[in-house]
């Protein structure tokens, strides 16, 4: 029954601190970040199951955990609120040629690591970029500029 | 030796399902609505599983716990009806006014609380301890109820146990314990 | 104990795959850190239970080749079987066909109709009527299709 609080507990915590923490700039999961991810799931494993280490206990944390992001997901569905709370909104970054200052800024991002997305995409230039938009999942889309000719 | 042969190489057929006669996508509709009700059944199981747990059917909860006294009000028992394997618990034993003799009281208390329960400590630590007859009999020093003994366990055999306790020349109390994994 | 030990991984095993599979497929490009961490929570969680007490080297030794031959017995029978591949992997999923979305199976799924439009825009479409189809691949993946107006 203590481990069911734990584990209600645990996922709640975890789903803040992680939403605090990471879609850092660069948006890519780093070295690091794997580092603090395997950390932190350790971490409130141990919490979690405490000094029970049965398979019963572990087996009814686990069904606890998913049954929380089942629910979690399906409130996330309803309301567009809530998901925009936990997930975050796609956010322009680069529009037209013009830096979204506000949002450069409050993310914490450097031209370069828009310029890091392009390069995947084979853009070489600033120029060449006519929009970029920061997913929720912290990637970064580039738009390339349509070609004069087609326009 | 396999029984059918793979060929090296084979022509490319249209072996994936089509949608729209246009795109290749294998799509099977029927088996993924039934397997949305599989899904909802399952979800509803579990629901069942942790509710369950939470009430402590697998132990450490309230339907978990259990109370015995003999007759004579001798011994008072508390324990956990369903224990898990290796995880640690605590029996806990209330002596009445007439187990304590001349100063002294007797415990005798079954082989299987030792062995399959996995009894780590006993406290107070008893002043004698004598083996026989299936089990140990143990001797406090006391003075007056009420006294406590705490037994701390940590079963690791999983399976039914049963056990019994009491005051030797009286009549002890009969306990199953079920240990789950 | 040996058997316990192997009877507890295989299950362990067995127990997450049924969990992953229907705590849902998100879309795989979508995933997002805290389900990052959720996975490392649901396998530690099971870790837990499947090792126990018996942290010694050769437990653990044995726990791993039983939990490889099972996957690999589980690979084997997949190939063999589409019905069982179907079970463990399902299907595909058309999310929006010829202007149309799906709506039963987006709901089902937990997809919105922005996340479609995310993969849309990495692949650089930009609006969702230049779609002309969106898949829900098995893997988590959805696969957009533009629509070829320009060359009609």
């Amino acid at each position: 029954m203590y481990t069911l609080v734990h584990a209600i507990v645990g996922y709640f915590f975890l789903m803040i601190v992680v939403r605090v923490l990471t879609r850092r700039p660069g948006a890519q999961m780093t070295l690091f970040e794997f580092v603090i991810v395997f950390l932190m799931g350790g971490v409130i494993i141990l919490s979690t199951v405490g000094n029970d280490r049965s398979v019963t206990n572990c087996t009814c944390a686990v069904i606890c955990v998913g049954f929380l992001h089942r629910a979690t997901s399906w409130a996330k569905a309803k309301s567009p609120r809530l998901g925009a709370f936990l997930d975050g909104t796609p956010l322009v970054l680069l529009k037209k040629g013009q830096w979204q200052d506000e949002v450069m800024q409050g993310m914490r991002l450097a031209p370069e690591d828009v310029m890091a997305a392009a390069r995947t995409k084979g853009i070489r230039s600033f120029e060449d970029i006519d929009y970029a938009i920061l997913e929720r999942n912290g990637g970064i889309s580039v738009m390339e500029k349509e070609e004069e000719g087609d326009k | 030796m396999p029984t059918q042969e793979v060929p090296f190489t084979k022509p490319v057929e249209d072996s994936v399902p089509k949608v729209d006669n246009a795109i290749a996508v294998g799509e099977d509709l029927d088996f993924q609505r039934r397997w949305w009700k599989f899904e909802r059944v399952i979800w509803s199981f579990f629901l069942l599983i942790l509710l369950c747990d939470a009430l402590g059917l697998f132990g450490r909860g309230w339907l978990a716990k259990a109370h015995a006294r003999t007759p004579d009000g001798a011994l008072d028992l508390k324990y956990e009806r369903i224990e898990r394997a290796s995880t640690p618990s605590i029996m806990t034993i209330k002596l009445g006014p007439s187990a304590i003799q001349n100063g002294q009281a007797h415990l005798f208390l079954s082989d299987d609380v030792i062995r399959p329960m996995g009894a780590q400590r006993i406290a107070p630590q008893p002043a004698t301890s004598v083996i026989g007859n299936g089990g140990i009999t143990y001797t406090f020093p006391a003075t007056a109820p009420p006294a406590t003994i705490t037994i701390a366990l940590e079963p690791s055999f999983v399976g039914a146990h049963h056990f019994h306790l009491g005051i030797p020349g009286s009549e002890p109390i009969h306990a199953t314990v079920v240990v789950v994994p | 104990m040996a058997i316990a030990t192997i009877l507890r991984a295989i299950f362990g095993y067995v127990f997450l795959i049924l969990m992953v599979r229907i705590v849902g497929r998100r879309p795989g490009k979508q995933i997002t850190p805290f389900e990052f961490v959720l996975i490392f929570y649901l396998g530690g969680l099971t870790l837990t239970g499947m090792v126990g007490q018996e942290v010694s080297f050769s437990n653990a030794a044995c726990q791993i080749l039983t939990i490889a031959c099972t996957h690999y017995g589980i690979a084997i029978a997949r190939q063999k079987s589409p019905r069982l591949a179907r079970v463990l992997d399902g299907t595909p999923l058309t999310l929006l066909e010829g202007k149309q979305w799906r709506a039963n199976t987006m709901s089902r799924m937990r997809i919105a109709d922005d996340d479609v439009m995310a993969m849309a825009r990495d692949q650089g479409v930009r609006t969702l009527d230049k779609i002309d189809t969106a898949v829900l691949e098995r893997n988590g993946e959805i696969s957009i299709i533009p629509a070829e107006s320009e060359e009609d």
